[in-house]
């Protein structure tokens, strides 16, 4: 039996090691100055996993890049936003994660984290069903969703497997 | 800890036009911290007139309780003998304290945005006598409001605002209401949009404007004691990350008050800097 239990904890823990965000690109509408690009800097940095931040205030474009494993989730970059009082808009994402679900219907899981999102191509369509259940970094957009929520749905634009 | 903020909140004044860390120096703005932030701004007001110069120094703390709520308290020092009308555009000797409101607040575009922020509070005699025609009055506590709306951006910033303070009658006296009121253009300059870890600077353009009723002094009014005066004039704000460095000056482009009373007013200036914290703390997922 605890041969079993530490398996499954090496699997879990193999998983998480690889999926995680890489990269997010957020736009925030309503910085104007330089303390509202410093504020979400200290905010997002705040993060625990947030490796760096850069905030370019005449394109509203927030970047954030990851550690290695970083379990950040949306949710807590989208309320870096919020409670600096801006709003966040669409967001490009670069995650390492697990395809789930079903080839007609299937999720991304960033295993890291809680963050699952319902996959939808961005332009074409590509055929997932090789990839289900395996390991995959996605490149695609989240929309904007209203304040408080995560988007449910990844637009994604690039899918490989075990990068 | 939200019991007691709220407490304090619900004690203590609001909001003045005292050098708020991200907008002018004199009139009325909406920027309100965000979560979690604290503000300390510190500075030097003044005014000088025929009969003197009034000075006051002091130190005020703002905390934001939500995105779009702030509390804020400002104790002064005063220094200097001027008999100048009273006034709430410039802080004079009392403690204020309050909390403000940022009830709209409409993202439109990158770096654009349009909000109005409502403030209220108290304001408190602080230990320090008045000079002037208000020194010999028995003060009394009273409440201030603020309103203001405007227009921010990455280029320009277009605020108007309003304000009214009352203060509470005493046995035989009562410091005049005063009502207040400005408006501030802002504009950026194309080469000064740049990063956010380089000084921002922008500068501003202030019209600000008192009536003050009549004083009451003895149990009689005092006559010829209410007043009238717009004032215009410039002020910069530079920031760098964390530090705010603002000033300006005004003079007077309609003036009607008392001469025999208070002499002429002819110039108010403003020196103010700001420590903000923002907060990074965020929850776990």
């Amino acid at each position: 039996m605890k041969k079993i239990l530490a398996a499954f904890v090496l699997v879990i823990c193999s998983l998480t090691a690889h999926a995680q965000y890489q990269q997010v690109n957020l736009t925030v509408f309503g910085m104007d100055c330089a303390p509202c690009a410093h504020a979400i800097h200290v905010s997002m940095k705040g993060i625990q996993g947030v490796n760096t931040v850069d905030v370019d205030l005449n394109s509203g474009l927030v970047t954030i890049r990851l550690t290695p494993g970083s379990s950040a989730s949306m949710r807590q970059f989208n309320e870096a936003v919020e409670k600096n009082g801006f709003t966040h808009k669409d967001a490009s994402v670069i995650a390492k994660g697990t395809i789930t679900g079903s080839a007609a219907a299937p999720f991304f899981e960033v295993t890291g984290t809680q963050d699952r999102f319902a996959l939808k191509p961005a332009a074409t369509a590509s055929d997932l069903a090789a990839l289900l259940g395996k390991s995959v970094t996605v490149a695609g957009t989240l929309p904007q969703v209203a304040k408080g929520k995560v988007s449910d749905t990844l637009r994604y634009t690039i899918i490989s497997e075990g990068q | 800890m939200k019991t007691l903020l709220l407490l304090v909140s619900t004690l203590v004044l609001a909001s003045s036009a005292f050098a708020d860390d991200h907008g002018p120096v004199f009139g009325y703005a909406t920027p309100v911290n965000s979560q979690g932030e604290v503000s300390c701004d510190t500075g030097i007001f003044g005014r000088n007139g025929t009969r003197g110069t009034q000075l006051s120094t002091g130190t005020g703390c703002g905390y934001g309780v939500t995105p779009h709520f702030t509390i804020d308290a400002f104790l002064p020092a005063t220094f200097g003998s001027g008999s100048l009308p009273e006034s709430r555009i410039m802080p004079g000797s009392e403690w204020t304290a309050g909390a403000s409101w940022r009830f709209l607040h409409s993202v439109t575009s990158v770096g654009k945005r349009i909000e109005s922020t409502a403030s209220l509070g108290a304001v408190v005699t602080g230990p320090q006598p008045d000079s002037g025609v208000l020194a010999r009055l028995h003060r009394e506590p009273g409440m201030a409001c603020t309103l203001a709306t405007g227009y921010a951006s990455r280029s320009q910033y277009l605020w108007v605002g309003a304000g009214y303070t009352t203060f509470a009658p005493g046995p035989n006296d009562r410091r005049p209401d005063t009502i207040s009121w400005s408006g501030v253009y802002g504009y950026r300059p194309a080469k000064l949009r740049r990063g956010y870890d380089q000084w921002d600077y922008r500068g501003f353009a202030e019209l600000t404007g008192e009536h003050t009723g009549n004083v009451r002094s003895a149990g009689a009014l005092v006559p010829s004691s209410s007043t009238t005066s717009v004032w215009l004039g410039p002020s910069v704000l530079a920031i760098f990350k964390d530090i705010a460095i603002e000033g300006g000056a005004q003079v007077p482009i309609y003036r009607d008050s008392s001469e025999s009373l208070y002499g002429r007013e002819r110039v108010r200036f403003a020196v103010n800097i700001s420590y903000l914290r923002f907060s990074g703390r965020n929850s776990s997922h």
